[in-house]
């Protein structure tokens, strides 16, 4: 579509390394006027997906690369972040209680985080690795 | 110790405030960590974990807190929190961490919470 305007970052799978991708996210969706804590939505997911693609997709490979789509349409900014790892399954959602009670391992939160923070999520496995797409409105 | 990362203990009344600063993450928690054990060590019944306003705090940042909340229970502490971005409190409640341990926005408000 001629009004879509796409932007790309390719990060190595490196600790801390997230934190640009916010960075780059949150540059993209001020210009489109988005609230200051649509914002702040925005940069945690696109952090949360940067780490899963690192730590559980690229295993912590720093020859393996995270790539940050972001593409700018009317209203609204979607975000692929994809990793070149294999396909890491269903993770259960996790739950505090348990984890307070010594339960369960108080890790797991993040694909917990993308789905409440973002409008709209998807997750892909495919043959080049896994692909988290996120859409985040305007108008919400 | 992360660069950027404080994180320092100091006595209030009869409450440990542990003032952390900087990011809280699955990399750097171990000085949070370290500094809630180190009050544990000193007797601490009560905690107030004062963040500076821009701090970031992740998912493995979420876990090294929950660590921490589940180890104040088991030794009858009370922890509350104060200092949150308006982000991080509605995160930290997204998650269920308020139920553990109440966010206060200003140290005065938390201090008379105990």
């Amino acid at each position: 579509m001629a009004s879509e305007k796409k932007f790309e970052l390719h990060l190595p799978s490196a600790p801390g390394v997230e934190k640009v991708a916010m960075d780059f996210a949150a540059a993209v969706a001020k210009t489109m006027n988005f609230p200051a804590d649509r914002v702040e939505d925005l940069k945690s997911a696109v952090a949360e997906a940067c780490l899963n693609a690192i730590e559980h997709g690229n295993k912590m490979d720093a020859n393996m690369k995270v790539g940050i789509s972001l593409t700018v349409d009317k209203g609204r900014l979607q975000v692929a972040v994809q990793d070149e790892g294999a396909g890491i399954g269903q993770v259960p959602t996790p739950n505090i209680d348990k984890q307070i009670e010594g339960k369960s391992d108080p890790r797991g939160w993040g694909i917990f985080l993308i789905k409440n923070l973002m409008d709209e999520v998807t997750f892909e496995s495919t043959p080049k690795g896994n692909v988290v797409k996120m859409i985040i409105h305007l108008d919400k | 110790m992360a660069k950027g990362q404080e994180i320092s203990i100091r006595p209030k009344g009869d409450v440990s405030v542990i003032d952390i600063k900087g990011d809280v993450t699955a990399l750097t928690g171990q000085p949070v960590e370290d500094a809630y054990h180190h009050v544990t060590a000193a007797g601490a019944k009560k905690i107030l974990l004062a963040f500076a306003s821009d701090c970031y705090i992740n998912s493995g940042g979420i876990a090294v807190l929950i660590g921490i909340l589940s180890e104040s229970r088991k030794k009858e502490q009370a922890v509350r929190m104060t200092g949150l971005s308006a982000h991080f409190q509605k995160i930290f409640a997204m998650v269920g961490l308020t139920k553990y341990a109440q966010i206060h926005l200003s140290e005065e408000a938390a201090l008379a919470d105990f």
